[in-house]
């Protein structure tokens, strides 16, 4: 009887501390995405009766397939340079007693202040060479003007290098601090048998955070995918129309409050919404990422 | 390697193997110095940028100082626009930002509480939508928080940005793990032993203990809030209830800093003055990541897998 | 215990059910609400303009002190479509009085949208006459829905000293600016900059090609292939190739350093407030006294007519939900033509006064060579009306005009490429494109 009370106290005390995150999430995940769903189903001049007219209306936009492929170009720069760059980054600080490594990894830090707005306001002035402290690389190259820079093909590579920019310092201390978690007998075990410090980076530890190599890629992935801020700003300001709905977050904006066409921006909406998730439940179900956390879930409540 | 008195009259002969180690050493040196030096150019070109007049940055050396009265200069002009709104940008993000960690912390930790330590129902449900809402970032949700938010009532108003900001999925994880692998099972079991019930447990046993997890969830809650700007950009749309980096991004395109077209004697907002007001979402950030940075070495996500 | 419980479950029933009844588009709530509601309380207006009219409306905010309680909102032009969509979905938080680029009023005048407040009972008819015809842009399906703040309409701005320097003639017709432009290769001298605003505003509109030739509200006339858009891309992409039309912009940090401060724009297609905005300010070109003039537009072949286009000239658009409409009237009427308040400002005003006003000032200004507002007046009658304004943002796709020229000076490409956005865009806005 006892027992049976203290369970349920244990239930409801469980639920009562739970309640205001579960509250938060359904106010601010799930009753979103169920009345976007429901206007992206909802009358539009073209589809007056609803349905899925909206999303036939978005795929057929014009300026949704260069949208999909400038991100998809972006991405394509942006991930494997943050993997690449992170990975080494990391592997190199752990190469070095970590008293000398402090000083860069608050260098590395530094960036992650200039991310959105800022970031578009620094490197418009880090690339135009009228104002650049790298004017005189830029003018080796022969770049003198700022329209050599700033025009439509190169906003792949500029995006991606503020991206690049923003993200790589703050992962690259947290990849770092994964290191440090290894086991030291591992380590010690590779040194006996002769591996020197590079092997041991590259062969031993870079296999051993794999896992959270992939994560900080799903993450940057996902945040990606969503890229509005800097080709918006960049759009309105210094360089006008230059890269204009040139982003999927940014064609669902114009369709929503320029193009008065609110059912079809929440299907754009949806459908992105509905990549990330599936590339959420992929890692979550289809990784071993989770599986501990997962795992450490069924002792408990065997417990 | 052997050295006696008479090898010092022959040329010392360098193994291969040291050389390959030694060179090796200084390329990865000369990288990791590289990359930080890239890392810190832009945010020192930020720092001193304000210091100087727009024709001196456009002449001048990229990272020379100027002057201290240069900083002053260009925060008279930002307080020209519309009357000291750089102002009101600066008081708002500093409580908006300041309510979201509160309340998204103490909600996050409670939960992930509950999550590691009660008898929650449902709780792999719960677990997965977490896991789930953790990946995808909240601008995917900004254009349907704008439908709810202009439903609800609460459009054009300082909580159309800061509920949102509440909802903090990566926090509730991280309280999970730590709550669940940080906290020895003995010390849980004393205290139900002391007679502790789950809320005892909680403020005796758990609180007490979660310094470095909180450091962790108000330092991520904080940057992310910080930061933030298609959310405020769609759910607020006057001037005064906007936040510093909307703001920054109405500067833009209302003066002629960086929209020559706008007018050369419209503002006396110049590319010093737009510095300022960037140094001044730059900065907190940098700070707050400065301070916190041993946080970050422990090892954000070693304990969520074996560890 | 269970009544925790099923506090919980009803507060999770009760944010269901209300995502259920607030899906779906507009909510019903209606006019403005808060202090403004019919007569009681004191009589409000939100201002919302761009930094150039800032100090117009603070004037007017000073004019009605103790009247009126007025907001005065500084926004770049792209964001006013945005600002009022958003209160039309949220319906509530409209700008009562809003300064907009000028196809603006067509998206605001489209019964989708319902923004545009009908100015016919509330603008005295004395004021449209003063007009004089040229605040027809405004006029759509009978009605009023905005009045000009100003004209923009094309002139050829020239340097008289750089012309007397190379004995070269003032162009009257395009064939002759062509010849005269190319007159400028290898001097160092150009003809302008094509990569803005000014290439559809001088070239494309005044040679009539259909851009969006709004014909009524179901159909729009696009036609990239129509001889009068052919015939500019045949006579601007040789001076473009040969230099003397530079591909970048008029506010591009390159070309000001490298050409215009340096004096070298022998002439340029250019609107009405050229001079004053552009050619004049020391931060700008900041080109010296007693150089600068105004001609007509050139005269395309076969045409009768030396015709303008308009670049920029910004409407004033009134609030329809609105509880006090005179109101927004009046402070329009006041921004748009009050004489005293428009005579130091540097756009042309369209409405006759004021622009006596105006007039009387640049008309004898030393700065400029002889009278520039002479060529100015001749062009305000022949400003083309083709052009008309449309409920999809046709403005938006300008920059990427000038973005496509910018980047790779192919003018024919870039032509076509802008236009097809444009019937994509009319399409789906639910007109049917003819050519």
């Amino acid at each position: 009887m006892l027992r049976h009370r203290s369970k349920l106290m244990g239930q409801i005390n469980g639920m009562l501390m739970f309640l205001p995150y579960l509250v938060v999430l359904v106010m601010f995940a799930i009753v979103p995405i169920v009345m976007a769903f429901r206007v992206s189903l909802g009358p539009s001049r073209l589809y007056p009766e609803g349905g899925f007219g909206n999303y036939l209306f978005v795929f057929e936009d014009f300026r949704f397939l260069s949208a999909v492929g400038n991100v998809s170009l972006f991405l394509l720069i942006y991930l494997p340079a943050m993997l690449i760059v992170v990975a080494v980054l990391s592997l190199l600080l752990d190469t070095v007693q970590m008293k000398y490594t402090l000083p860069l990894r608050l260098a590395y830090l530094v960036p992650a202040g200039i991310s959105g707005s800022v970031a578009i306001l620094v490197w418009y002035f880090m690339l135009e060479p009228t104002y650049s402290p790298f004017a005189g690389i830029f003018a080796e190259i022969g770049l003198t003007e700022g329209v050599q820079i700033f025009n439509t093909t190169n906003l792949v590579y500029i995006f991606a290098i503020m991206a690049f920019f923003t993200g790589a310092g703050n992962w690259i201390v947290i990849q770092y601090g994964s290191l440090q978690s290894i086991p030291q007998d591992i380590l010690e075990a590779a040194r006996m048998d002769g591996a020197n410090v590079f092997q041991q980076a590259f062969l031993i530890k870079l296999p051993l955070i794999r896992k959270y190599l992939v994560y900080m890629l799903i993450l940057v992935f996902a945040s990606g995918l969503q890229i509005f801020v800097e080709p918006y700003l960049i759009s309105s300001s210094v360089y006008p129309g230059l890269a204009k709905d040139w982003s999927l977050n940014q064609l669902s904006y114009t369709l929503a409050f320029t193009g008065s066409n609110l059912g079809a921006a929440m299907a754009l909406s949806m459908v992105m919404l509905l990549v990330s998730v599936i590339v959420a439940l992929v890692i979550i179900y289809r990784t071993d990422f989770f599986d501990e956390a997962r795992g450490k879930m069924k002792e408990k409540t065997i417990g | 390697m052997g050295k006696s008195l008479t090898a010092r009259k022959r040329p010392q002969r360098v193994p291969l193997t040291k050389v390959k180690a030694v060179s090796g050493k200084a390329v990865a040196w000369f990288i990791m110095i590289l990359f930080a030096v890239f890392s810190v150019i832009p945010m020192l070109w930020l720092i001193l940028a304000p210091s100087k007049t727009q024709v001196e940055l456009q002449r001048s050396a990229p990272l020379s100082f100027g002057s201290f009265q240069g900083y002053s200069d260009a925060w008279n002009n930002l307080m020209v626009f519309q009357d000291g709104r750089i102002v009101d940008w600066i008081i708002n993000s500093i409580w908006y930002t300041g309510v979201q960690v509160l309340v998204a912390c103490t909600i996050a930790i409670l939960a992930g509480y509950a999550l590691s330590a009660t008898r929650l129902p449902l709780r792999k449900t719960m677990l997965i939508a977490t896991l789930v809402a953790m990946i995808v970032p909240q601008v995917a949700f900004v254009l349907p928080l704008f439908v709810e938010i202009s439903a609800l009532g609460i459009y054009n108003t300082a909580w159309a940005i800061i509920l949102p900001g509440t909802f903090y999925p990566f926090g509730v994880f991280l309280s999970y793990i730590y709550f669940s692998t940080t906290i020895p099972s003995e010390l849980y079991e004393a205290a139900k032993i002391d007679g502790c019930g789950d809320w005892g447990t909680f403020f005796r046993v758990a609180v007490p203990l979660s310094g470095g997890l909180i450091g962790m969830l108000a330092f991520f809650s904080f940057q992310v809030n910080w930061i933030n700007f298609f959310l405020p950009f769609v759910v607020v749309s006057s001037g005064d209830v906007l936040t510093l980096p909307v703001g920054l991004g109405i500067l833009f395109s209302s003066t002629p800093a960086l929209s020559p077209q706008v007018g050369a004697n419209a503002l006396p907002i110049r590319a010093p003055e737009i510095a300022l007001a960037g140094m001044l979402v730059a900065i907190p950030i940098l700070i707050v990541f400065l301070f916190s940075a041993r946080l970050l070495v422990r090892g954000v996500l070693a304990g969520s897998v074996k560890g | 215990m269970n009544r925790k419980l099923i506090g919980a479950a009803v507060v999770m029933s009760g944010v269901l059910l209300l995502s259920a009844c607030a899906g779906g588009g507009t909510t019903s709530s209606e006019t403005g609400e808060g202090v403004d509601e019919v007569a009681s309380g004191p009589r409000t207006l939100l201002l919302y303009v761009d930094p150039v009219r800032e100090p117009a409306a603070l004037a007017y905010k000073a004019s009605v002190e103790g009247e009126i309680d007025v907001t005065v909102e500084v926004l770049g032009q792209e964001e006013i479509l945005a600002k009022v969509a958003l209160a039309n979905q949220t319906g509530q938080g409209w700008p009562d009085v809003t300064f907009n680029p000028s196809n603006n009023v067509g998206v605001f005048q489209d019964p989708l949208n319902g923004y545009a407040l009908n100015l016919d009972e509330y603008v005295d008819s004395a004021i449209i006459e003063g007009y004089n015809g040229s605040g027809d842009w405004c006029l759509i399906d009978g009605s009023y829905y905005c009045l000009k703040n100003d004209l923009a309409q094309t002139v050829l701005w020239y340097d008289t000293v750089i012309f007397d320097e190379l004995g070269l003639t003032v162009p009257t017709t395009m064939e002759e600016f062509a010849a005269t432009a190319m007159k400028l290769k290898g001097t160092g001298y150009v003809a302008g900059a094509i990569g803005d605003q000014g290439y559809y505003a001088g070239y494309l509109w005044p040679s009539g090609c259909p851009i969006s030739q709004v014909l009524d509200q179901e159909t729009v006339r696009i036609n990239p292939d129509a001889v009068e858009c052919t015939r500019v891309i045949e006579l601007v992409q040789p001076l473009v190739d040969a230099g003397v039309l530079d591909s970048r912009g008029s506010f591009d940090a390159g070309f000001l350093e490298d050409v215009a401060r340096q004096q070298k724009v022998a002439m340029n297609i250019g609107p009405s407030w050229w001079g004053q905005f552009v050619i004049r300010p020391e931060d700008s070109w900041a080109i010296p006294a007693g150089r600068i003039a105004a001609a007509e537009m050139p005269l395309w072949s076969g045409e009768t007519t030396n015709w303008s286009g308009e670049w920029g000239g910004g409407v004033w658009v009134g609030n329809s939900h609105a509880p006090n409409p005179q109101d927004v009237a009046d402070a329009i009427v006041f921004l748009a033509t009050d004489p005293d308040m428009r005579a130091d400002k540097v756009t042309f005003p369209g409405y006759k006064p004021a622009f006596e006003a105006w007039s009387a000032t640049i008309a004898t200004d030393p700065y400029y060579v002889g009278d520039v507002t002479a060529a100015m007046v001749a062009q305000v009658p022949k400003i083309r009306q083709d052009e008309r304004p449309a409920r999809f943002d046709s403005r938006g796709q300008l920059g990427v005009l000038s973005t496509e020229i910018q980047g790779s000076g192919d003018i024919d490409a870039a032509t076509r490429k802008f236009m097809e956005g444009l019937a994509e865009l009319a399409a789906g806005a639910g007109y049917t494109v003819v050519k």
